[in-house]
C-alpha cells in the first residue's frame, strides 16, 4: 500500500514515471506532468518523487466496487525500490498474449521461483464469484418465474379474447370455415400478441438497462454495467415469446374449436 | 324432380342435469331441388334443431340425414364443414356478421376460405352486394348498418359460394315488418334463380310466403302441406 503525500506542479524532468487511476487524477486533482511523491504504508520509507505519466480507466471489477480504493501503476523496478524487502512480493499478475496457453508458462514461473502457486485467471475468477453465481442463479430463478407468470398471463389475454369473440368464431365455423383454420387464426394471433410483447419488454429492458447503468454509474463512478441485454437475451426472448404466444394459442384455441359451433354464440 | 335433403327417421337429444331432452323424436323429411319450404311451429318445438341438422351444423343422435346425396349422419366435422361451405348457405336470426369486417368483406370471407382469388372474390361481392341493394354500403362495417342491412349483407354472404341450398333460421325475427318483407322478397328472387330455400319461422304470415309448410310440435312433424298423401 502506497500513500501520496504531496504533490507539486509539472516539474517531470528525468523523475520516474507512474500512472494514476481516472477517479483518482479527478479526486486530487491530477493532471499528467504532475510530480507526486510516494511512500510505502507500512514503513517509515522516505518520499519518493514521480511525474505522472497519464490517466487511466481502472478495469471495471464488482467484487471491488464498493471498496473506496484507488490505484496507481509504476514501473516495476520503482515499485521494487519501495519495497521493504525488495526480493519479495506477496502476489503478481502476468499478462499473457491473447489466445496463449496459460499452462507452459505457469509451469516456468513455478519452475524459476519455488513455492511459488500459479493460479489461472478463471480460477480465480471462479474462486472469487461465488457470491455472484449465487446472484446470477437468483436472477435465473426471477426470470423462470417471470417467464411462467408472463406465460399463465399471455393463456388469460388470449382466454379472454377468445371469449369474448365467440359470436365471431361461431360464424366463421357456420359459415363453413374449418376448426382449422380458426385454430391457425388463434394461434398466429396469439403468436403476434407475444411477439410483439416479447419486442416491447426487449425495448423496455433495453431503456431500463440504460438508466440503471448511468445511476449506479453516477452513485459509484465505475464503468462497470449492472444491467446488461445482449442480443442473446433478446433472442431468447423472442423465442420464448413465440414458443409461449404458440402454446397459449393453442390451449384457447383447443377450448373453442371443440365446442359445437352452434353452442359457441351461447354464453 | 331431384331430391335435395332426405331426413329419415331423425332423432336429437341433448344432455341436461343428467338427463335427455328429447328435441327431435324421429322426423321424416324430403324437399326436392327448387322448392321453398318453410318449417313452423312454437318456439321449444325442435325447428331449429331440425334446421341444424339438415344443414350439417349438428348430428342427429339416430336417423339419417341426406343433403345433396351426402349422408351428412356419416360425415365427419371436417368434411360438413367443407360442406356448409361450397354447398350450403346460412342465413341466421341475428345476422352474425363480423363487425371487424366491411360487408364487402364479410362477403368474401367464404370465398376466401374456399380458395378463390382476390380479384374474382371482390367482383362476386361487389355483385352480390348490388344485388341485395346494398352496392352504395361496400364499405360500411355492420354496425353503421341498419338491421335489415345487415340482413342483406348475411344474404348476400350466404349466396357467396353459389350454394344450392340455403337456409334461414327466423330470417326476419330481428327485422320491423316492412324491412322483413324486403328479405322475404330477396327471398323470392333467390328462389327463382333455382336456390333450394329452407325456412325457419314462428310467423304464420312469413311461412306462408314459401310454396310449402312444415309444422312442427314437440320434436315431430305434425302436418306437411307438401307430404304426397298426406295432411
Amino acid at each position: 500500500m502506497l500513500t501520496l503525500l504531496a504533490v507539486a506542479a509539472a516539474l517531470g524532468g528525468g523523475l520516474p514515471q507512474m500512472l494514476v487511476e481516472r477517479r483518482l487524477a479527478e479526486a486530487v486533482p491530477l493532471h499528467v506532468g504532475d510530480t507526486v511523491s510516494v511512500r510505502p504504508l507500512a514503513s517509515g520509507a522516505a518520499l519518493r518523487p514521480f511525474v505522472v505519466a497519464g490517466v487511466f480507466e481502472r478495469p471495471a471489477d464488482p467484487s471491488r466496487i464498493s471498496r473506496n480504493e484507488f490505484e496507481v501503476r509504476l514501473h516495476l523496478p520503482d515499485l521494487q525500490a519501495m519495497l521493504p524487502a525488495t526480493d519479495r512480493v506477496d502476489r503478481f499478475a502476468v499478462v499473457l498474449a491473447p489466445g496463449a496457453d496459460p499452462s507452459p508458462a505457469a509451469r516456468w514461473i513455478a519452475g524459476v521461483a519455488f513455492g511459488t502457486a500459479v493460479f489461472g485467471s478463471r480460477d480465480l475468477a471462479e474462486e472469487s464469484s461465488s457470491t455472484f453465481r449465487v446472484v446470477s442463479r437468483f436472477h435465473h430463478a426471477i426470470g423462470i418465474v417471470t417467464i411462467l407468470a408472463s406465460g399463465i398471463f399471455l393463456l388469460c389475454v388470449m382466454t379472454i379474447r377468445v371469449d369474448e369473440r365467440r359470436r365471431d368464431m361461431a360464424t366463421l365455423r357456420l359459415v363453413g370455415v374449418s376448426r382449422a383454420t380458426v385454430f391457425r387464426a388463434i394461434v398466429l394471433e396469439a403468436i403476434a400478441i407475444a411477439v410483439l410483447g416479447s419486442a416491447a419488454g426487449a425495448g423496455v429492458g433495453i431503456v431500463g438497462a440504460r438508466i440503471v447503468n448511468a445511476y449506479y454509474a453516477h452513485v459509484y463512478d465505475t464503468t462497470l454495467r449492472f444491467a446488461l441485454v445482449t442480443p442473446r437475451i433478446v433472442l431468447l426472448a423472442a423465442l420464448l415469446g413465440l414458443g409461449l404466444g404458440a402454446a397459449a394459442g393453442a390451449l384457447a384455441a383447443w377450448r373453442v374449436v371443440n365446442v359445437p359451433p352452434q353452442r359457441l354464440g351461447e354464453r | 324432380m331431384t331430391r335435395v335433403i332426405d331426413a329419415r327417421g331423425v332423432a336429437k337429444d341433448y344432455p341436461y342435469g343428467g338427463e335427455a331432452v328429447h328435441a327431435l323424436r324421429g322426423v321424416d323429411l324430403g324437399v326436392d331441388a327448387g322448392e321453398w319450404i318453410s318449417i313452423v311451429g312454437p318456439s321449444g318445438c325442435g325447428k331449429s334443431s331440425l334446421l341444424n341438422l339438415l344443414a350439417g351444423i349438428d348430428a342427429p343422435s339416430s336417423g339419417t340425414v341426406e343433403l345433396l346425396g351426402r349422408p351428412l349422419h356419416a360425415l365427419r366435422e371436417a368434411e360438413r364443414s367443407r360442406l356448409r361451405l361450397r354447398e350450403v348457405g346460412f342465413v341466421f336470426q341475428r345476422f352474425h356478421l363480423l363487425a371487424v369486417l366491411t360487408a364487402q368483406e364479410n362477403v368474401e370471407l367464404p370465398m376466401s376460405e374456399a380458395g378463390i382469388g382476390r380479384a374474382e372474390r371482390r367482383g362476386r361481392a361487389r355483385e352480390l352486394l348490388e344485388f341485395v341493394g346494398l352496392g352504395h354500403r361496400v364499405k360500411h362495417r355492420p354496425p353503421h348498418l341498419s338491421g335489415g342491412e345487415q340482413q342483406r349483407v348475411a344474404i348476400a354472404r350466404a349466396l357467396a359460394n353459389r350454394p344450392r341450398v340455403l337456409f334461414a333460421d327466423e330470417p326476419t325475427g330481428e327485422l320491423d315488418r316492412r324491412t322483413g318483407e324486403e328479405i322475404l322478397a330477396l327471398f323470392q328472387r333467390v328462389n327463382a334463380e333455382g336456390t333450394t330455400m329452407v325456412m325457419v319461422t314462428h310467423d304464420p304470415g312469413v311461412a306462408a310466403r314459401a310454396e310449402r309448410t312444415v309444422e312442427m310440435a314437440d320434436g315431430l312433424v305434425v302436418r306437411d302441406s307438401g307430404a304426397k298423401g298426406g295432411s
